[in-house]
């Protein structure tokens, strides 16, 4: 039984003497069940490749290691695979500094890495274990008193979704911004609060809900908007995991670095 | 035999006495009853979103003016005038307060340190040469729990006239580690190298930046300061694993650490040594 792509994120059955293998571009998970447990395993993954990917394997072929987790659970089962966010805000470092002149408007399409959430289905899901598919940075959002951690990453900024390979370790965020303001919108760093994103997969790509921005000017308060209904960029999109803390939005201050008005950035 | 002897002493007592002795006994039971369950109302429903300290602060004032309100209360019902007993007071008083000057300055120096919050419980301090998390915060002296598990009481006069450092206040720090290398070393090579270790290390903040500074030439090697900005909580972690990263690295570029050493030149002269 082999999946690719897309597809590793859809529930399965592990069958006795079988091992659940998950491979990433990054990280490699075997989960596995014995008894009243699920036994897993997590590595970073040494040669790198291109696309994810799902195997059942012999048991005989799982890693010998001291580093594998026991998880007690009694009801056994189908199992859940879901991509989540990240579970601190995100500062996208852009490969470019961009400035966004007075009335324009641009959609930026945000690759955010995701991370591997377990879980039992049923009528009471529970969460087995999660964790990050890919290492980002620590970095500091604010100024050191009352700013925030956050994770970092440096990221290109697509403008067009043709650019946007289809990933299934990555989600896409579409954020629009508009500059209603008489100003120029600099930003270098873009921090996203991805705990109140929810993750819906299409057919080539992980989606996060889209993000709407008007900036206004510098002395205006600017909130971020939220929209909870899936991205129209693909149709179909299925909800596969809701926000850690859901909300309507956040406001600018805490989003664009590097604003030159904003001295207390 | 113990009961029997007590109920007999009791049967000795007269009504009055009696009865007053059980409405003293009820007073107390009923008074500490409140004191406690007031206590308990304020801290966990009326004051559920106040700091720690705050809540500690008016567990104790409530205790106190209680305590002091059913003595009164006993006082009363045993038949000793409170005014008498007041004056008295105010008399031992005066005489007391004299006698307890330092802990007058000690309680005073608390309604200070109360008032200006400059630190909390659960914060990391350090006062003189002692840093440890604090437990609490009283009217008379602070106390708190140094790393090895030792308890350490601290009296809040030293803590008014002493440097307070509050290690936690802020949410990220920057740990200053100085380093020296060797004269002879590519500078331009160490910086980049450093660099690398702290944009490699995962405890480490890439945002505020590592702070890389080339200090000052000392006598066996350049001095440096390798500033790395972590959260908090992360201290020990990045601690740790930071010097060996350097270390590990340094060998790697073959980047060598200064160390203390005496060039002796010997010049030859006519076949002899000078």
């Amino acid at each position: 039984m082999r999946k690719s792509g897309i597809a590793v994120w859809e529930t399965l059955d592990i069958p006795e003497r079988r091992s659940a293998h998950w491979r990433f571009p990054l990280r490699s998970i075997w989960v596995e069940r014995i008894d009243t447990e699920w036994h897993v395993f997590s590595q970073a993954e040494e040669r790198h490749v291109s696309d994810a990917s799902f195997t059942l394997v012999s048991r005989s072929r799982k890693p010998v290691s001291s580093r594998w987790r026991h998880y007690l659970q009694r009801d056994s089962g189908a199992i859940q695979p879901s991509p989540v966010l990240p579970d601190r805000p995100v500062v996208m470092r852009p490969d470019r500094a961009l400035t966004l002149l007075p009335g324009q408007s641009t959609v930026f399409f945000l690759e955010i890495p995701v991370w591997f959430r377990l879980s039992t289905t049923g009528t009471r899901p529970t969460r087995i274990f999660e964790e990050p598919l890919a290492v980002l940075t620590r970095t500091w959002f604010g100024d050191p008193v009352t700013g925030e951690l956050c994770w970092g990453l440096a990221t290109r900024l697509h403008h067009a979704l043709d650019s946007v390979s289809a990933s299934a370790d990555r989600a896409v965020c579409p954020l629009m911004i508009e500059n209603d303001s008489e100003i120029d919108l600099e930003f270098q760093k873009i921090c996203i609060h991805v705990e109140n994103l929810s993750v819906f997969r299409g057919r080539g790509h992980l989606w996060t809900n889209s993000l709407h921005a008007v900036f206004r000017g510098p002395d205006q308060v600017t909130q971020i908007e939220i929209v909870h209904t899936p991205p129209g960029f693909e149709e179909h999109l299925v909800p596969v995991s809701e926000a850690r803390e859901p909300s309507t939005g956040w406001n600018i201050r805490r989003t664009f670095g590097v604003l030159k008005y904003f001295t207390d950035f | 035999m113990f009961f029997q002897q007590v109920y007999n002493w009791i049967r000795t007592l007269s009504p009055d006495v009696l009865t007053r002795g059980l409405r003293v006994a009820l007073t107390l039971v009923i008074g500490l009853l409140i004191i406690r369950l007031l206590a308990v109302v304020v801290q966990r429903y009326l004051m559920k979103k106040s700091t720690l300290q705050r809540r500690m602060v008016v567990r104790k004032i409530i205790s106190y003016s209680g305590f002091v309100l059913v003595a009164m209360a006993v006082l009363a019902e045993l038949g000793v005038k409170l005014t008498a007993l007041l004056g008295a007071a105010g008399i031992i008083g005066i005489a007391v307060g004299f006698a307890s000057q330092t802990s007058v300055s000690n309680i005073i120096s608390g309604l200070f340190l109360i008032s200006e919050k400059p630190f909390a419980i659960g914060d990391v301090i350090r006062i003189g040469g002692t840093t440890g998390i604090i437990q609490s915060i009283d009217l008379l002296s602070i106390k708190i729990r140094t790393f090895d598990n030792l308890f350490v009481r601290i009296p809040n006069e030293k803590i008014l006239s002493s440097d307070v450092t509050n290690i936690t206040r802020f949410p990220i720090r920057r740990m200053d580690i100085v380093l020296q290398v060797d004269y002879g070393q590519d500078l331009g090579r160490v910086h980049d190298t450093l660099a690398v270790i702290a944009r490699e290390n995962p405890w480490s903040l890439d945002e505020p930046e590592p702070l890389i500074l080339f200090n000052e030439f000392k006598e066996s090697g350049i001095e440096m300061l390798f500033g790395l900005w972590f959260a908090k909580d992360d201290f020990l972690s990045l601690k740790n694993s930071i010097m060996k990263d350097i270390s590990h690295r340094f060998a790697a570029e073959r980047i060598r650490f200064a160390h203390p050493r005496r060039t002796v030149r010997t010049i030859v002269r006519d076949g002899l040594h000078s």
